[in-house]
């Protein structure tokens, strides 16, 4: 929880771009700390450029992430949320992303069918060395979530 | 009702079950009790009042687990019992389970598919009722009025827990539900939608679609609704049915050996 009690400190301070009027959403990225957190180690050692948008959280697997961290960061407003881990075969823990990767789709059908577009929840794999990879991954989702507005539970609670 | 009176009378007096988990009928109500010896057996009853029996059983088998227990199962509880049995609450082998067909008139008001247990001492199979209910014209709205609908329903809520408490499958001595970061107490209404979609994703691959939570349900919010959908989508996804057999495990139980879909 208390990934979740950082992740409300951080989506509190609105990303704030000057000198843009496009819609800045608020991303909360739930990165393996083996993989997907390294990747995006690697993308600021290779500098890459992706948007400032997402707030990394960074845990110890991917199968770590339950559902409920998702709904809450959804539910403190967050406009998309991505969640990335080790390739399929490559967990860290054996098999915590092959549990990822049954939840995930589950949760999106969760949320279509209670009004939030499902593509607001993203499922991606990167391993340590794909700093481009990450970097290319962050840049389409934020541009994914950009195009489809500011989530309609903003400001809900 | 004889042969069930008959059967439970004769299960008690072989001493092949320590109690029988039924209905008695108090003052012209049904309500859970457990019968232990032969007489007050004429007040067993089988009624179209439901309660989540196999729940109490639950409770009660974790309790005395050294004892074995007889039970009344109509097809739904059956269905529960199955679960919980996958999920270690209960011991199939270690009960005796007495089978009720529902009524034709239940059948329809549940809205159910299969209303009769495997095998049954009372009743006659009625027909399954087919449809989702409310499931298709959900469906069919569009997103922007499906959102404003459901923070409309769960905006209703009074947080009374009865869908969590009528749940045959909710077994929890922690529930996530009083969470004080998810479910800040103390609010009421509950922050929407978390606290549903919280109890909703408790229920895959696992929820057997009795319908008792909506039934509980104070202020009619179709929770079902929510449940079966995401029934139908376990089934799609990993082709998975709660409570259909023993043998099998719900896909969301174990990490699994190989992957059931990747998604991008
Ligand atoms: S859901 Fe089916 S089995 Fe259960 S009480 Fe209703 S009709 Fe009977
Ligand atoms: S039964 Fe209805 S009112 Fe009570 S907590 Fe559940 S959804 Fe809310
Ligand atoms: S350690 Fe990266 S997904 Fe499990």
């Amino acid at each position: 929880m208390r990934v979740l009690a950082h992740a409300r400190g951080s989506i509190t301070k609105t990303v704030i771009q000057k000198g843009q009027n496009q819609f800045n959403p608020i991303i909360i990225g739930f990165l393996c700390t083996w993989c997907s957190y390294a990747g995006a180690d690697q993308a600021g050692v290779s500098r890459r450029e992706y948007p400032p948008n997402i707030l990394p959280i960074r845990v110890m697997c991917s199968g770590r992430i339950s559902p409920h961290h998702i709904l809450k960061a959804f539910q403190m407003g967050a406009d998309g949320v991505l969640v990335a881990g080790c390739h399929l075969g490559e967990c860290h823990y054996i098999r915590g992303n092959y549990m990822t990767a049954k939840r995930i789709p589950v949760v999106k059908e969760l949320l279509s069918f209670m009004g939030l577009s499902p593509q607001r929840l993203g499922l991606t794999w990167v391993s340590a060395s794909e700093g481009d990879r990450f970097a290319a991954v962050v840049r389409e989702f934020t541009e994914q979530i950009r195009e489809l507005g500011p989530s309609p539970l903003r400001g809900v609670s | 009702m004889e042969a069930l009176r008959a059967k439970v009378a004769q299960l008690l007096k072989e001493k092949a079950i320590s109690g029988f988990l039924g209905l008695k009928l108090e003052h012209g109500h049904p309500s859970p009790f457990l019968f232990t010896g032969e007489e007050g057996l004429d007040l067993l009853v089988v009624s179209d009042t439901r309660f989540p029996l196999t729940k109490l059983l639950q409770r009660l088998t974790s309790k005395y687990p050294e004892e074995k227990f007889g039970v009344m199962v109509r097809g739904c509880d059956e269905r529960s019992l199955i679960e919980l049995h996958k999920d270690n609450q209960v011991n199939l082998e270690h009960l005796v389970t007495v089978g009720v067909a529902c009524s034709q008139e239940l059948a329809q008001r549940c809205g159910c598919k299969v209303p009769y247990p495997s095998q049954f001492e009372v009743g006659e199979p009625a027909t399954g009722v087919e449809g989702g209910g409310e499931l298709e014209s959900i469906e069919g709205m569009a997103e922007d009025e499906r959102f404003n609908f459901w923070m409309e329903q769960f905006g209703k809520c009074i947080k009374c827990y009865g869908c969590r408490n009528s749940c045959p499958l909710c077994y929890c001595s922690e529930c996530t539900l009083e969470d004080s970061f998810l479910v800040p107490p103390g609010e009421t209404p509950p922050k929407a939608p978390i606290f549903h979609l919280i109890r909703a994703f408790h229920t895959v691959g696992r929820c057997i679609d009795c319908g008792l939570c909506e039934e509980a349900c104070p202020v009619g919010i179709p929770l079902r609704t929510i449940y079966k959908k995401l029934g139908q989508v376990v089934s799609e996804l990993f082709g998975y049915s709660p409570g259909k057999e023993v043998e099998g495990r719900s896909p969301l139980s174990f990490l699994g050996e190989k992957p059931f879909k990747e998604q991008g």
